[in-house]
């Protein structure tokens, strides 16, 4: 076989003679992996925030909320109906395919400690929020069992409020006031970071559901609650635990059989994954788009290629003459052409790389780019290279050296 | 020592309802060492004898020996590999590399070597040929830099490179004023009386023929006349 750096000498040459003419024809390769490494980078960033956002809000979550009320014609908006209880809370908490539900009543607060102060939302609780949104403990401990049903006067602190209130003092059996009432610092919770929303989720307090009923947000109907956060046993049991959620309450509220339900259960988990694969097929729709401008950059280089072998017919005559082999010819060619792909590839990693960036600058997209996409795309110009330049060096390869010589 | 020998060698064309016969039962013995002038007008089958001889073409029929070698059923790949050990080419056209330096024209069969020669002997090599022929100075030129008869000697150059035992040659000065032609020929000369260089020349001008030690006329595919010029 032909001495490899004297080949690739050769084709380095042959392509700087038309060096525009090699530019235009490496075009459609740079356009085409531009467009894979910026379309995988976006769509790679996408799903891994929406991934990130599934783990904090806590996984296989359904949440029930109260159906709407009625008055003088005006219909007030879901949540306004105070349907759902405690009681229900813990109905639901026995079913076989849920495995926590917690009610909660929230509100905004003022909340003081010392000459600090900050308004944040208070959610009362039970104790099963914390293994419902799968919160860690920075430090301290989660509410006792006994707590919640004595309506005890203590909270768990999320980390901005902490930070807010006590800088970098331990907050633990310190006491704050949440609308001037007492209450004491028993835990600390984990930050959870940003919600998909840009919602601080660490911007919490949470207190017994009980103690905020009783002193804090007092409800019309004693025992109701905002809402109920139900984890369902498994991702399986995810729309079995909807459905025994509804035929429960459906049961508890005395509804019959053609009244519509007083309430509404909603699956979270569903929807974030519904819109992590949205965004995943976005990104290979558009990955596929992008291999569609790779494969005519392809048919631009077997293009160039054949009008290239036309035009150096003679020179391929007189390397056959002085003893050039069949694989002599066709390695010079298709060397030429897998050159012209991988520079292309190249110019079109460092572009889409410098496009992702500059989109997410301006956008405010998560971008990743990974190794990954970045071997890929230049494998595939290689390929496409040695695939499209394989044609017109296998012509090249067949002439007859006398016809080759005698060429004008 | 028989450098050359046919027996009966014969090239047929199928040019629609007629068949050519572009070579018709050739015979001849070339012996190693010789200075011949291939001759005849054109259609007489002299080229064909040429690229036949050149293994740059099969013949249909017949049998070739070139170095003791039968060459005359071998493969694509086979035929390639004579040429580039065996056969120096040299053309009317000087067929040089464009936009290529005088010295890399030289180094083109060595890159295509069975056993791969190095690119510094590749060029050690080069440079001494073009020495031998004077345009050591010539080395970096291209050949639209080149005068007629320099590129014909860069060509002469590439054709002596592997040390070939045969120089073919198709009208080398075919392109080439008189002046400049008769210095060519004078090169042919002492490369066959000092090199020892076998030489096979085909030109229609009885002027260059002359240069030769022995004729062989062609006429209408076979051999009509093959004499000795002088001794």
């Amino acid at each position: 076989m032909i001495h490899l750096p004297s080949i690739i000498k050769i084709a380095l040459r042959a392509l700087r003679v038309n060096k525009m003419r090699s530019a235009l024809t490496m075009l459609g390769i740079i356009i085409g992996v531009a467009a894979v490494i910026t379309m995988l980078a976006v769509g790679k960033g996408a799903s891994d925030k929406i991934s990130d956002q599934i783990a904090t809000v806590g996984s296989n979550l359904i949440i029930v909320v109260p159906g709407s009320t009625t008055a003088g014609g005006v219909r007030m908006g879901s949540g306004s109906f105070q349907s759902l209880t405690r009681g229900d809370a813990d109905a639901i908490s026995s079913e076989s395919s849920v495995m926590l539900a917690a009610p909660v009543i929230s509100g905004a607060s003022q909340v003081v400690y010392g000459n600090a102060n900050w308004a944040t939302s208070v959610v009362g609780t039970t104790h099963d929020m914390l293994g419902v949104r799968d919160w860690t403990l920075a430090s301290g401990r989660n509410f006792y069992e006994q707590e919640i049903r004595s309506a005890a006067k203590v909270c768990l602190l999320g980390q901005t409020v902490a930070d807010n209130l006590f800088g970098n003092a331990n907050p633990l059996d310190q006491t704050i006031r949440i609308r001037k009432v007492p209450f004491t610092v028993v835990g600390v919770l984990g930050s959870k970071g940003q919600s998909m929303m840009g919602q601080d989720q660490d911007d919490i307090i949470y207190v017994p559901v009980t103690a905020a009923e009783r002193n804090l947000f007092g409800r019309r109907i004693p025992g109701s609650v905002h809402y109920i956060m139900v984890k369902a046993v498994n991702t399986e049991e995810l729309s079995r635990a909807e459905e025994q959620i509804r035929q429960l309450l459906r049961q508890r509220h005395r509804i019959g059989p053609d009244q519509d339900d007083d309430f509404t259960v909603r699956n979270l988990t569903q929807m974030l994954q519904l819109t992590e694969q949205a965004s995943r097929v976005m990104s290979l729709l558009l990955a596929a788009i992008a291999g569609v401008s790779l494969l005519v950059g392809g048919i631009g280089i077997m293009n160039i290629m054949l009008v290239s072998v036309t035009e150096r017919t003679r020179e391929i005559g007189i390397r056959m003459a002085v003893g050039a082999k069949t694989w002599d010819i066709r390695t010079q060619f298709i060397i030429e052409a897998l050159i012209l792909s991988m520079i292309g590839g190249l110019i079109g990693i460092l572009l889409g790389v410098g496009f992702a960036e500059i989109l997410s600058h301006f956008t405010g997209w998560t971008i990743l780019i990974s190794p990954f996409s970045i071997a890929m795309s230049f494998g595939f110009s290689a390929l496409i290279g040695i695939f499209f330049g394989f044609y017109p060096a296998y012509k090249a390869s067949l002439l007859d050296p006398i016809d080759a010589l005698r060429h004008e | 020592m028989t450098l050359i020998k046919t027996n009966q060698l014969e090239k047929k064309y199928d040019v629609g309802d007629t068949i050519v016969h572009a070579l018709d039962r050739v015979s001849v013995r070339i012996d190693a060492g010789e200075f011949v002038a291939v001759m005849g007008p054109s259609g007489s089958g002299k080229s064909t004898f040429m690229n036949v001889i050149g293994c740059l073409d099969k013949s249909t029929a017949g049998l070739y020996l070139l170095d003791g070698i039968d060459v005359s059923r071998m493969e694509r790949d086979e035929l390639a590999r004579i040429r580039n050990e065996k056969i120096g080419f040299v053309f009317q056209g000087f067929n040089l590399l464009s936009r290529t330096s005088a010295l890399e024209n030289v180094e083109v069969p060595l890159l295509y070597q069975r056993n791969g020669v190095s690119p510094k002997e590749r060029k050690d090599r080069a440079r001494q040929v073009l020495a031998m022929l004077g345009l050591e100075d010539r080395q970096h030129h291209h050949p639209n830099q080149l005068s007629g008869g320099q590129q014909q000697r860069v060509a002469i150059a590439r054709a002596l490179v592997n040390n070939p035992p045969l120089l073919l040659a198709d009208e080398p000065t075919g392109n080439l004023d008189t002046k400049t032609s008769i210095e060519i020929m004078e090169l042919f000369v002492r490369l066959n009386e000092e090199k020892h260089i076998t030489i096979v020349l085909v030109t229609h001008e009885p002027d260059i023929s002359a240069y030769s030690r022995r004729m062989i006329r062609f006429l209408d595919g076979q051999v009509v006349n093959d004499e000795v010029n002088r001794p």
